[in-house]
């Protein structure tokens, strides 16, 4: 079926999208490619001048390295905590509090959207200094609560409007079924709207996945123990004071990205989709 | 009626309870705090007595403190290069991306992953890529016939370094959000231009930029409100550095608060930051509401 269509194509018209693919493909790919290739290498291959692009003798001791001078493992284990926990409780809140913004008649809902919104503007260094106030006052500092609890309000906004643009499309009917079947309605939300809108709770879920798992701000002001640090602060610990040792730092960091990027791979269209939302709906 | 009425406001109520109370606690109550903070301040000839109310006298002291100037005008120096360049390169990666693909993985992991990338580690990888002389830029420029250039240990190279970082990290962002655009203009605009014998690049003045202002005003102020609190990259590729020559505000406060442990001038410097940046938030809000309330 394609093979006629696709001669009808010129080959001209092609190759320009083939090139406009690779040039997207390249810029979006090259980091990760480079340090890639860095980690591969030694320290004496990468003072040669002039420079190598492929490992002249490609080895995975830098891999080795980077899991026993930091606790590389504690550091990817911290994160996993956070943001599963930080992630778990913004959907959860988020999903209660889009249900009663798109199903339920309550005044100042706009007000309430503005607010959300406000919020999700809100900058994050302005919050970091009275919030580690707050914190150092609870005895916070250093437990994954520190973390845990900010990154769930950082993504309350826009996990509530993605799942509130789909509690939108399910039609109310399907619910009110559910109350006549003796359903309360706040069984209807978890045994009908919720199971219904699975792919945008899920969508809202991977969002506040990513922004816990990348968080620098907050994760370099809450914790200060080592074995506390989260895996963005933890890469900076490689760094000598004044030597920056990259093929150990990219095999670090190469191995704090791949989590992240299985996962955005996998749920690729979701993400988009999630991520455009907002924007485009304004 | 009117009992269905009463139980489903009570329900709103409970439902947004715990939204409402985590945001007390993490955002409403801390920034509470941090304006009452920033009246204070610790006696540097007595500082075991802690710390004493001292009225406005850290706004005073903002006024009169040229790091703050200087990391502010850094800051908006990033605004204004990094949002238009942010703009024109993810435009042309929309653009780019916006053609009929075949295969469509590689295309979009391209914009995703930049996306998907801590900031602090975007700004680790390109300090690697301009490093002196084991850089891959340098050696770009050697290639082509230049001479090596000191990337981050010369201010202005130091602040060019760190802007085509944020401008790729923020690029890919910017183009998902107008390729999302782009893709809801009718085909049928194009093919009637077409017949009208317009050019592509007619088409593009005429057609594609009108139809896709509303997604580039939002994608505008998103980034602009990003830009305002730019501090990940700069932290990671000079540290602020040479001298303070690239320190932004947001690292300002970091540094004021958390290592010369000031509390009360870093309160008041945040809370000038909290004005600045609502302002932008207001505009933003009064924008998608109008646009709102133009939908049918």
């Amino acid at each position: 079926m394609s093979g006629p269509a696709r001669r009808a194509i010129p080959l001209r018209r092609r190759t320009v999208v083939w090139l406009a693919g690779l040039v997207v493909a390249v810029n979006g790919f090259f980091p990760a490619v480079w340090i890639f290739l860095t980690s591969l290498k030694t320290e004496t291959e990468l003072i040669q001048s002039p420079i190598t692009y492929l490992p002249t003798a490609p080895t995975l001791q830098n891999y080795v390295v980077a899991f026993t001078t930091q606790p590389l493992l504690r550091f990817m284990a911290n994160s996993f905590v956070v943001a599963t926990l930080s992630t778990a409780l913004c959907v959860f809140v988020s999903a209660l509090a889009a249900y009663a913004l798109t199903r339920l008649r309550i005044p100042g809902r706009n007000l309430i959207m503005a607010v959300l919104l406000a919020i999700a503007m809100f900058p994050l260094i302005s919050l970091m200094v009275p919030l580690f106030k707050v914190m150092r006052e609870l005895g916070l500092l250093n437990t994954y609560l520190a973390l845990i609890l900010p990154y769930a309000v950082l993504s309350m906004p826009v996990c509530t409007l993605v799942m509130a643009s789909f509690f939108q499309d399910i039609p109310p009917d399907l619910e009110a079924a559910a109350m006549i079947d003796g359903c309360s309605r706040v069984g209807a939300l978890f045994k009908v709207v919720i199971p219904l809108s699975a792919p945008g709770v899920f969508t809202a879920a991977i969002l506040a996945f990513v922004n816990a798992w990348d968080e620098f701000l907050l994760a370099l002001t809450m914790m200060n123990r080592v074995n506390m640090r989260t895996l963005s602060v933890g890469i900076t610990l490689y760094q000598g004071e004044f030597a920056f040792p990259w093929p150990l730092i990219s095999a670090a960091l190469i191995v704090a990205i791949v989590p992240i990027s299985i996962l955005i791979a996998v749920f690729q269209e979701r993400v988009v989709g999630g991520l455009t939302a907002g924007g485009v709906k304004g | 009626m009117r009992g269905r009425d009463l139980s489903e406001r009570t329900l709103g109520v409970l439902l947004l309870a715990p939204a409402a109370l985590l945001l007390l606690v993490i955002v409403v109550y801390p920034i509470a705090t941090l304006l009452v903070n920033s009246l204070y301040a610790v006696d540097n000839a007595n500082p075991a007595a802690g710390e004493h109310f001292v009225g406005l006298d850290n706004y005073a002291r903002a006024a009169a403190d040229d790091r703050f100037w200087n990391a502010t005008l850094h800051t908006v120096l990033y605004i204004v290069v990094t949002v238009p360049g942010a703009l024109l390169i993810g435009l042309g990666l929309a653009l780019l991306a916006n053609q009929p693909f075949r295969v469509k993985w590689p295309v979009r992991l391209g914009l995703l992953l930049p996306w998907a990338l801590p900031l602090v580690f975007a700004g680790l990888i390109f300090r690697w890529f301009f490093e002196y002389q084991t850089g891959v830029v340098n050696d770009w420029l050697a290639r082509l016939g230049f001479e090596p250039l000191q990337w981050l240990s010369e201010p202005n190279l130091a602040f060019a370094a760190i802007s085509i970082a944020i401008v790729w990290k923020a690029a890919s962002f910017m183009g998902l959000m107008l390729l999302a655009g782009l893709q809801t203009i009718p085909r049928s605009l194009y093919e009637a231009a077409e017949v009208d014998g317009a050019t592509k690049f007619q088409q593009f003045v005429a057609i594609t930029l009108p139809m896709l202002r509303p997604a580039i005003f939002v994608a505008l102020i998103f980034r602009t409100i990003t830009a305002i609190q730019t501090f990940d990259i700069p932290y990671a590729m000079t540290g602020g550095g040479p001298g303070d020559s690239t320190e932004t505000l947001a690292m300002y406060i970091h540094k004021t608060t958390l290592d010369f442990l000031d509390f009360g001038y870093g309160s008041a410097l945040a809370a000038l930051m909290f004005v600045l940046s609502m302002a932008a938030t207001s505009g933003y809000l009064r924008y998608t509401r109008r646009s709102a309330g133009r939908e049918p």
